[in-house]
């Protein structure tokens, strides 16, 4: 189905000039957005031609011997041109609305691939709304900019200049006192329309503003309700809706006086040109048959003119999306195949950091001189307070970031040979915040390998995350739609989802980032149980808060403030003086204090 | 899944309702002068064009062609008068269409809006935000423009129609009626393209907002994406999409660029008729040059004309569908509302009590969250409620406040079934603490202001002392005037909780209801909470649905509500003894709290845990 040109790299259209970036932007359309050019002009001639027709009908038809014997011939004319014309009106309308629907579709693709390639550092940064809203309303906006604006903007010029040879055909002399208004008409559209566009910006902006005040509303209902002040809100929206009025009426008494103003100079443009025309008719400087060609060609010069201000302005606007849709592409995508160590057979799971530092931002280290050694098989677990650089520290193996200094070796090779996609492909990671996609529960499951799966396999793997059961009570069960449109899944529920997922892919290190903290003690139990059988011969990093979740660990790394405070086996942690073994004693203190409790009470 | 289908629709009917149009001019009753107005110019303004069409006619044949330079200087005189008068029609058409739309739009918002305010808790639990959100904004938009830009293209039109075929008609009748006669053509021919191209226009709508949909999701879950390597299928699957896009949207484009072509065919077509047709009565005298250039252009002009009727044809039925939507928006009738000779209680002070009480909501009549539910709280008695998510505290909560109203049995306060007095008399008296605490956007201080309107900006700040509020505004940057972002985002739970809690106090409510917050806030707002919550709870009848120990241990009546029963009730120590629900929720809450606050992995040394156990 994919013909490969919807997948060109857009790279290379990003260009210092603004122009050529646009241009690049048409690569393989060129054809296509030529002819469309082509048939515009071909249209337009034949336009003016149909004046020209009229005009020769009139002087040497009309009235003369060969009358009847012409008369059919010219009527046949006339159809003809208006073919003609009509099948290259539609041409160049058909292939200019192709070329921009093709562009983009380009760059939607390009960017939706774009987006999901470019780095965590990008993501952390960036606002997810603004995303959306520059690659879908500034996508469209270009392809509008492709198909209709720069197409009306070309039509206009080209009826212009058609038409203006004609009139210079008829008379040269004429022809220039025809077109005195059109500087007057263009400067004055250009000028009203900039403070348009303006009004029209602050009328937006306050379309904004009272959507704001009801959303607002509407999410605090029952504040409003709860305090009686319904009247307060009415009259704070009576506030906004009134200014939105006042607003509206300000930008509409430009628009007023505009329309009228740029009718009477081209009225006064058309009676002066009818009458210099009229008085050269009669003095015999023209033929009365181009007269009226002329009086009809230069209607159809001066009535474009007075949409070319509305038309540069909102090809200004589109202009302005490209660069903001150029702004994206911009960014350097996290290069996903490059690394020159590519092992044919999956990663043991020996993992070593030596002495690793890593940073978001220069002069903020969130992990310092991280050092230690997990075996092939082993689980580690790491404990510390949020904040503490835990999840950073995990982040690193999938190279979500690359580690700033030190070494990370992973079979004993440095990780930073090893290409993104090779790592990410056998390191599976369960993140904090579990994230499901709007669709059925199966999918979502099967989401983590590109292929189709039996329902045995996507069975085993719920059943090691102890979602199993929760799922087959769903209405659809395993084909039970997530999110909006279906079930509301509980944190613990969705953790466990997204725990099957990562199981489903079988990666050879699992890393679970606090991936249990909604899940019940028992539950997780069970999924430690699970867990243990399946991921034997699999490296593990858990994060926890709890004790009992990291007990079983084969090292227990303590953190705190991005240094590795204490390191080892909870029976020998628990040997030493340290956090790990103030936090075993919070817990089991307060196992005694509520039996304490309850003991108090039931003294009484 | 019915009442979510029907919220889905977002399609309109293929038939014109003619009562929703009815009462979509309804709307313009009020403004009937300005659309007197601006039909009148629009009149003036096609009348114009036509007649001055009729007057380059003149210039021709009593002018250039009788070599009359005096004939053409007296049509010129009145042609450039009345351009200038067409001008003023132009600038008034648009000056009073314009914003006698606005002015529509402006009403149907002020209306739907005070209507929502008035609808009851019920409506907002089986209708959308969003639904309700593209009423207000969208339909409203449609409704206005048809009224307006829609009624001002038909009639131009219309009027435009006519006044050609009138000139046409005294120019030459016989070849006017030819031209008339393609008039039904284009009109047909018009409204099949329309019809069409809305119909493309809507599947582009339709996978665009999948394409935004997906786009959003994507980046929403970059994370998963990137660690599940997943970006290959995504982006197989996303092309699909886009491939979608391309070929409604150049169908839709093709139509487009088709439309005019076609209808220019067909003129040409009585083009060519009035040449040969118009050419013969010319050459007996029938016609005169200028009549033929005259039917030409109004032959060429009336495409456009056609075209814009085609078009608010189509949008008509768009705009219907609006109408109805808002309509049925607008005539939704709140369910609960003051009775006939309701009267303000002048106090709630007083016992409250439940008898036998039946609850459902009216999305799911038939699973009762309350059944011969049966309560009686004292005046001044604190009532904590516990249990699990969905037992029906919240809907005895809501009962109280009369944001809903029982089914059958009663609730009286100090007597008197309540229903017997006006909500404003109930609500303006009961102060609710949320447990997502909802701002306005706007100032910390205008936040607080909400609870009583008239408040002086000192007893502000005296509330936001007793609710443990002040010290954490005053170190806000810019202290009460600090903003709060939309929604209270830029401030923690915990401190919205606190300003929310401020908000009651200076309510100064006679009966409290606080949702307690279960997100973590830290130790130090916690404790504020907790104080600003005592100073509530003083001397006030109050119902905490409550998830802290503290506050469940401060109470004096605890109810565990489990499926809409009151499964056990008592204090504390009572409920503690029994051994049952309670004392399971009570220690495994106790475990969460204590690990909470025992973080080993803070500077500062702790409290030890039996110290903080027994100071509450």
């Amino acid at each position: 189905m994919q013909t490969g040109s919807e997948f060109i790299d857009l790279k290379y259209v990003v260009s210092q000039s603004r122009w050529r970036g646009l241009w690049r932007l048409l690569q393989g359309q060129y054809a296509a957005y030529g002819a469309a050019a082509l048939s515009l002009g071909i249209s337009a001639l034949c336009r003016s031609s149909v004046y020209l027709l009229l005009g020769y009908f009139i002087d040497n038809v009309l009235g003369t011997a060969n009358f009847s014997r012409q008369v059919p011939l010219v009527a046949l004319c006339f159809i003809g041109l208006a073919i003609v014309q009509g099948i290259f009106t539609y041409l160049s309308g058909s292939l200019s609305g192709r070329t921009g629907e093709r562009v983009a579709q380009r760059l939607r693709n390009y960017l939706y691939d774009h987006l999901q390639r470019l780095s965590f550092a990008f993501h952390d940064k960036t606002k997810t709304g603004e995303l959306i809203q520059k690659v879908t309303s500034d996508v469209d906006a270009v392809r509008k900019f492709i198909a209709q604006e720069a197409v009306e903007f070309g039509r206009i010029i080209m009826l212009f200049f058609m038409n203006f040879g004609v009139l210079i055909y008829i008379n040269p002399r004429l022809a220039f006192l025809s077109i005195i208004c059109v500087p007057f008409t263009v400067g004055m559209s250009y000028w009203f329309f900039g403070r348009i566009s303006k009004a029209y910006e602050a009328f937006q902006n306050q379309d904004g503003v009272l959507s704001s005040v009801l959303q607002e509303n509407l999410s605090g209902v029952r504040v409003v309700k709860a305090f009686a002040r319904q009247e307060y809100e009415i009259n704070k929206f009576e506030k906004e809706n009134f200014k939105k009025y006042g607003l509206g009426r300000k930008l509409l008494l430009w628009h007023s006086f505009f329309w009228p103003m740029s009718d009477i100079i081209t009225g006064a443009q058309m009676l002066f040109g009818f009458y210099m025309g009229a008085v050269m008719t009669m003095s015999g400087e023209i033929t009365i048959g181009n007269y009226i060609a002329y009086v009809s060609v230069l209607i159809w010069l001066i009535w474009p003119i007075r949409n070319l201000g509305r038309v540069i302005v909102q090809m200004s606007q589109g202009l302005v999306s490209f660069d903001r849709v150029m702004g994206i592409i911009k960014e350097e995508r996290e290069p996903i195949e490059v690394g020159d160590y590519v092992p044919a057979e999956r990663p043991k799971g020996e993992i070593v950091f030596e002495d690793v530092s890593f940073e978001y931002e220069a002069g903020q280290p969130i992990i310092k001189n991280v050092s230690f050694r997990a075996e092939a098989g082993q689980i580690v677990a790491l404990l510390g307070s949020t904040g503490s650089g835990k999840t950073s520290l995990v982040s690193l193996l999938p190279r979500f970031y690359d580690y700033t200094s030190g070494r990370i070796l992973l079979d004993g090779v440095d990780l930073k040979r090893y290409p993104r996609k090779y790592l990410r492909d056998n390191i599976g990671i369960v993140l904090q915040e579990p994230f499901l996609f709007s669709r059925t529960i199966r999918e979502n499951i099967r989401y983590s390998v590109g292929r189709d799966v039996s329902d045995a396999d996507i069975e085993n793997a719920s059943k090691a995350a102890a979602v199993h059961d929760v799922i087959r009570e769903f209405p659809g069960q395993y084909d039970t739609l997530v999110g909006e449109k279906g079930v509301t899944l509980s944190g613990g529920q969705k953790q466990r989802v997204t725990l099957a997922r990562t199981l489903l892919k079988n990666p050879s290190i699992l890393i679970l980032d606090d991936a249990t903290s909604s899940v019940d003690t028992e539950t997780e139990a069970e999924i430690r149980g699970a867990l243990k059988r399946l991921m034997e011969d699999h490296t593990t990093f858990i994060i926890a808060h709890r004790i009992q979740s990291v007990m079983m660990a084969d090292m227990i790394l303590v953190f705190d403030e991005g240094r590795i405070v204490q390191q080892g086996t909870h029976e020998e942690l628990l040997k030493q003086e340290g956090i790990y073994r103030k936090v075993f004693d919070i817990q089991t203190m307060i196992e005694e204090e509520v039996q304490r409790e309850v003991a108090s009470v039931s003294g009484n | 899944m019915a009442a979510f289908n029907e919220f889905q629709e977002e399609e309109f009917s293929t038939t014109v309702n003619g009562k929703t149009v009815l009462r979509i001019l309804a709307q313009l009753k009020p403004h009937w002068r300005w659309v007197a107005g601006f039909l009148l110019c629009i009149t003036l303004v096609s009348w114009l064009d036509s007649y001055f069409t009729f007057l380059n006619k003149e210039i021709i044949d009593r002018g250039v062609a009788n070599k009359d330079v005096q004939a053409i200087i007296d049509i010129m005189i009145p042609y450039g008068a009345l351009l200038l008068i067409q001008a003023v029609g132009v600038f008034s058409f648009i000056w009073l269409t314009g914003v006698l739309g606005e002015r529509v739009r402006y009403d149907l918002r002020k209306k739907m809006f005070g209507h929502l305010q008035n609808l009851s808790l019920s409506y907002y639990n089986r209708t959308p935000v969003g639904w309700i959100f593209s009423r207000v904004n969208s339909d409203s938009d449609r409704v206005a423009e048809l009224v307006t830009w829609g009624m001002l293209d038909t009639t131009w039109g219309i009027m435009n129609i006519i006044t050609a075929g009138y000139f046409m008609i005294i120019i030459n009748w016989r070849l006017a009626l030819i031209v008339l006669a393609i008039i039904p053509v284009l009109v047909i021919v018009a409204s099949w393209f329309q019809k069409k191209i809305i119909k493309e226009y809507r599947e582009v709508r339709k996978v665009n907002s999948k394409i935004t949909g997906a786009y959003s999701e994507n980046i929403t879950g970059v994370r998963v994406v990137k660690s599940l390597g997943r970006e290959e299928a995504n982006l197989r699957e996303f092309s699909g999409l886009t491939g979608e896009m391309y070929r409604a949207g150049y169908r839709a484009a093709w139509l487009s660029a088709l439309f005019l072509p076609v209808v220019q065919l067909i003129t040409a077509v009585a083009l060519s008729s009035i040449i040969w047709y118009g050419g013969v009565e010319a050459q007996f005298g029938g016609l005169t040059i200028g009549g033929i250039q005259a039917f030409i252009f109004y032959m060429t002009f009336m495409l456009f004309p056609i075209q814009e009727m085609a078009r608010v044809y189509a949008e008509l039925q768009h705009a219907v569908a609006s109408g109805e939507r808002i309509f049925s928006m607008v005539d939704a009738v709140p369910t609960v509302v003051d009775i006939p000779g309701a009267k303000d209680p002048g106090t709630l002070k007083g016992d409250i009590v439940f008898r036998d009480v039946h609850f459902a909501y009216d999305d799911a009549p038939e699973e009762a969250v309350l059944d011969n539910f049966n309560l009686e709280v004292k005046q001044g008695e604190t009532i904590a409620l516990v249990g699990p998510t969905g037992g029906g505290k919240s809907t005895i909560v809501n009962l109280i406040c009369r944001f809903f109203e029982p089914v059958r049995g009663s609730i009286s306060i100090g007597g008197t079934d309540y229903k017997q007095y006006t909500l404003h008399g109930i609500q303006s008296r009961i102060g609710v603490v949320l447990q997502t605490p909802h701002l306005f956007s706007g100032s910390i201080r205008e936040n607080i202001r909400y609870g009583r309107l008239d408040a002086t900006d000192e007893e502000i700040e005296v509330a936001a002392k007793l609710a443990g509020a002040h010290k954490f505004i005053e170190d806000l940057d810019g202290g009460y005037k600090a903003e709060v972002g939309e929604g209270g985002n830029l401030l923690s739970v915990g401190q919205k909780q606190l300003i929310s809690l401020a908000r009651a106090v200076l309510a100064d409510p006679e009966i409290f209801v606080m949702d307690e917050a279960t997100s973590s806030v830290d130790t130090l707002t916690e404790s504020l909470i907790q104080q600003g919550m005592e100073v509530m709870m003083r001397d006030r009848t109050s119902f905490i649905i409550a998830h802290r120990l503290s506050t469940i241990k401060r109470a004096d009546r605890i109810l565990v509500i489990e499926k809409g029963e009151i499964a056990e009730s008592g204090s504390h120590a009572e409920l503690l003894r029994t051994g049952g629900h309670y004392f399971n929720l009570y220690t495994q809450q106790f475990r969460e709290e204590l690990t909470r606050e025992q973080d080993p992995f803070q500077a500062q040394p702790k409290v030890a845990p039996a110290a903080a156990a027994s100071a509450s």
